[in-house]
C-alpha cells in the first residue's frame, strides 16, 4: 500500500516533467542572430529575424533534430563595432553553431572571430561582392552585388536606353563596392558613369545631392544605400526635381520603399522567386508566413528562411550519421552535399559557399513589385 | 545656379536646425540642464504629426498634438527625471545617462507602436518646382522660413515683454537670487523645458514632410543642437538659433567646393573652428581665467 502511495505521488509530482519519447532532449543548439534591432536600420532586423523564426518553427514542428534552437540575437544596428562584441558574445558564451548576419561592413567585421572560432556564418541580406570566399565558414544564400549590376545594366542600356548613370552611393563597403562595379561594367554596355556621389551612413539631409545629382544631367540614377536612408534618399531626389529613372539592388525589397509614392517607377534586381507557385516548401513558407506574421513574405524573410534551413537539414544530416554538430562538420556536410530543397527551389552551393540565384529585374508600379525581366 | 540652389536649401534646412538649437539652448541656459532627451522629444513630436495624418485628421490639429506631446514630453522629463536627480545633488554625469536612456526608451517604443524604418507624411509641400532654370524651390521652403521667424518674434517678444518671459531669463542668470525675490525656480524650470520643447515641434513636422524621419533620428538632431549651443555660444538663445542656421547653410554651400561625403563634416568644421578660435561662441561670454 505504501509502495503504491509512493509510485502514485511520485508518479503525479513528475508528470509536468515527463515527455514524450519522440521529444527533443539536450541542450538546445544556438543559432544566433547579427542584426540591427534598433538604429536606422532596425526595419531589415525584424524582416530578417522572422524569416529565421519560421524556419524554426518548421524546424520543429517537423521534428527533424533531436535538440531543440535557440534563436539568441545580438543587436549589430548595422555597425561593425557593436558586431564584433556581439559574434565574440555569440561564439564564447552562448556557444553557437550557427551565425546568421547580414550587411556588407558586419559581414566583414565577424568574418574573422567565426572563422577562428569555426563558426558557421550565413548571409542573406548583405551583398558586397568581397563577401564571396570571406572565410570557409562565411556563405551566401542571397547573390552579391555584381551580380545584381550584371543583371541591370543590360536592361537598362537596352530596354530603357540609358546611356548616361550617375550613382549615389553610402560610404562603406557596400558604396564602393558598387561604384566599382558601375566603373567597370557601364563602359562594356555602351553606357558611362557621369556622376557618383558619395555619402555618409548618418546623411539625412539629400536636397543638396539632388541638386549635384540634376546638375550631371544623368538618364539613371543608381542608389545604393540601405535602411530608412534609401527611402530619404529617394524622396529627397523626387522632392527636389531629379525626375529621371531611378535603379537600385535588392535592399529595395522592403515595405518602407515599396509604400513611398515617390518610388513609383523604381528599377531594382532581386533574387527571383515565385511565393505563388513553385514546390510545396516554398508554398508552405509563403502561407505559413501570411498566416504568423499577418503579412506577405518578401526575399529577405525567405532568404533568411533558408539561412536557417540550412542548419536544420545539415544537422539533421549529421545526427543521424552519429556526428557532432559544429562548423567543421557542417562544411564539410556542405561540400559534400551541394544541393538543398529550400524555398524558391533547389538551391546549389560552390565551394566558397556561395548559392547560385537567378535573379530577375522588378519595378515598382502602384505599390506592388512588377517582374520585368529574368 | 547651384550656388544659389544650395544657398536656398541650406537656409531651409538651417531654419529647422535653429529652431530645434534654440529649444535646447533655452532649456540649458534657463536650467542649466544639459538636456539630451530634447532629440527625443523632435522623434516624438514628428512621430504624433505622421500618427494624427494618417489617422486623416486635419493638419493644424496635427500640429497641435505634436507640439502638445514635445511639451508633455519636456515638462514629465523635468518633473519626474531632471527634478528627483536634482534632489539628490545628481551630477552633470547622472542626468545624462538619464536623459540619455530616455531616449533609448523612446526611440524604442515609437519602433514598437509605429514600426522600425522610414516614416514620412507624404505632402505637396515638399514637392520641388523650376521657379527659374535649374533652381527648385518647394513651399516648404517659404513654411520653414516663416515658422522660424514666427516662432523666434514670438520668442522674443514673450522673453523680453511678459513677465513669466522676464523672470525666466533671470533665473538664467542666478537662479539664488531669483528664489531670494521670492520667486518659483522650478514653475520657471517646467516653462523653459515647456517653450524648449515646443520649438522642437515645428521642426520635427517640417522635417517629416521633407526628409523623413525614423525612430533614431533624435541622436543627429542632439548632435546639431549640442554644436549650434557652442557655436552660437552657451547659454545664448539668438546665438544657437544663428548657429543652427550657419550649420544648415554650411553643410549645404560646402558642396560647391567639395564632394557631397562632407556635407555633415562641414558642420563640424565650423563647430572645430569655433573651438580652436573663439571656444565662447558668436554670443557668448568669454570667462577670464
Amino acid at each position: 500500500m505504501n509502495s503504491t502511495r509512493r509510485l502514485l505521488l511520485g508518479s503525479a509530482l513528475a508528470a509536468p516533467f515527463a515527455r514524450p519519447s519522440f521529444a527533443q532532449s539536450g541542450d538546445p543548439y544556438v543559432i544566433g542572430t547579427l542584426f540591427p534591432m534598433s538604429g536606422t536600420n532596425a526595419e531589415y532586423g525584424t524582416v530578417f529575424t522572422s524569416g529565421a523564426q519560421l524556419a524554426i518553427q518548421h524546424i520543429e514542428a517537423d521534428r527533424m533534430l533531436r535538440r531543440p534552437i535557440r534563436l539568441q540575437a545580438e543587436d549589430t544596428q548595422a555597425l561593425p563595432q557593436q558586431a564584433v562584441v556581439g559574434m565574440q558574445k555569440l561564439v564564447n558564451v552562448d556557444h553557437a553553431a550557427w551565425t546568421l548576419v547580414g550587411f556588407t561592413a558586419v559581414s566583414k567585421a565577424v568574418a574573422p572571430i567565426g572563422d577562428r572560432a569555426k563558426t558557421v556564418m550565413v548571409n542573406g541580406g548583405a551583398v558586397g561582392p568581397d563577401l564571396s570566399g570571406l572565410s570557409p565558414y562565411f556563405w551566401n544564400v542571397i547573390p552579391l552585388a555584381h551580380l545584381e549590376t550584371r543583371a541591370l545594366l543590360p536592361f537598362l542600356t537596352r530596354e530603357r536606353r540609358v546611356k548616361r548613370v550617375a550613382l549615389v552611393y553610402v560610404d562603406d563597403p557596400l558604396g564602393d563596392a558598387i561604384l566599382s562595379e558601375l566603373r567597370n561594367e557601364l563602359p562594356r554596355n555602351g553606357a558611362e558613369l557621369v556622376g557618383s556621389f558619395s555619402i555618409p551612413r548618418t546623411a539625412q539631409q539629400f536636397g543638396p545631392v539632388a541638386a549635384r545629382v540634376r546638375q550631371a544631367r544623368p538618364d539613371a540614377v543608381y542608389i545604393a544605400s540601405f535602411g530608412a536612408q534609401q527611402s530619404q534618399i529617394i524622396k529627397g531626389l523626387r522632392d527636389n526635381g531629379v525626375s529621371t529613372l531611378l535603379c537600385s539592388y535588392s535592399a529595395m525589397g522592403l515595405d518602407s520603399v515599396r509604400s513611398l509614392p515617390e518610388a513609383e517607377g523604381l528599377v531594382f534586381t532581386a533574387q527571383k522567386m515565385d511565393f505563388s507557385g513553385g514546390d510545396e516548401l516554398t508554398k508552405r513558407f509563403a502561407t505559413d508566413f501570411q498566416a504568423r506574421f499577418n503579412r506577405a513574405p518578401t526575399i529577405y524573410n525567405a532568404n533568411y528562411y533558408n539561412a536557417t534551413r540550412m542548419f536544420g537539414l545539415l544537422a539533421q544530416g549529421i545526427e543521424q550519421a552519429g556526428g557532432t554538430v559544429n562548423g567543421e562538420t557542417m562544411r564539410a556536410a556542405l561540400l559534400q552535399r551541394r544541393r538543398f530543397d529550400l524555398v524558391g527551389g533547389t538551391g546549389e552551393f560552390d565551394d566558397k559557399g556561395d548559392m547560385m540565384a537567378a535573379i530577375e529585374v522588378l519595378e515598382y508600379r502602384g505599390g506592388r513589385a512588377q517582374r520585368l525581366a529574368g | 545656379m547651384i550656388e544659389l540652389q544650395l544657398l536656398l536649401g541650406g537656409l531651409q534646412n538651417g531654419a529647422l536646425y535653429a529652431l530645434t538649437a534654440a529649444g535646447f539652448a533655452l532649456i540649458f541656459g534657463a536650467t542649466k540642464v544639459f538636456h539630451v532627451a530634447h532629440g527625443a522629444t523632435f522623434t516624438l513630436a514628428g512621430y504624433v504629426f505622421i500618427g494624427a495624418w494618417n489617422a486623416g485628421w486635419h493638419p493644424a490639429l496635427g500640429v497641435l498634438a505634436a507640439m502638445a506631446a514635445a511639451v508633455a514630453f519636456g515638462i514629465a522629463m523635468e518633473r519626474l527625471v531632471y527634478r528627483p536627480i536634482g534632489r539628490h545633488e545628481g551630477g552633470f554625469f547622472t542626468v545624462f545617462v538619464a536623459a540619455f536612456g530616455v531616449s533609448i526608451v523612446v526611440q524604442n517604443v515609437i519602433a514598437m507602436i509605429a514600426g522600425r524604418g522610414f516614416a514620412n507624411v507624404d505632402s505637396p509641400l515638399a514637392t520641388a518646382t523650376e521657379v527659374m532654370p535649374d533652381l527648385f524651390l518647394a513651399p516648404v521652403f517659404w513654411i520653414s522660413i516663416v515658422a522660424a521667424v514666427a516662432m523666434f518674434l514670438a520668442l522674443t517678444i514673450f522673453l523680453s515683454r511678459h513677465p513669466a518671459g522676464v523672470a525666466l531669463r533671470a533665473l538664467a542668470q542666478n537662479a539664488d537670487l531669483l528664489r531670494a525675490y521670492g520667486l518659483s525656480s522650478g514653475k520657471l524650470s517646467v516653462l523653459a523645458f515647456a517653450l524648449g520643447s515646443v520649438l522642437a515641434a515645428p521642426a520635427a513636422i517640417l522635417t517629416a514632410m521633407t526628409s523623413g524621419i525614423n525612430e533614431a533620428i533624435g541622436n543627429h538632431v542632439m548632435l546639431i543642437s549640442m554644436a549650434a549651443t557652442i557655436v552660437g555660444g552657451v547659454g545664448s538663445l539668438r546665438g544657437a538659433a544663428l548657429a543652427g542656421l550657419l550649420l544648415g547653410v554650411a553643410e549645404s554651400v560646402v558642396l560647391v567646393f567639395l564632394d557631397t561625403q562632407w556635407a555633415e563634416g562641414a558642420s563640424f568644421m565650423v563647430l572645430f573652428a569655433f573651438i580652436l578660435f573663439r571656444p565662447s561662441g558668436m554670443f557668448g561670454a568669454a570667462v577670464a581665467r
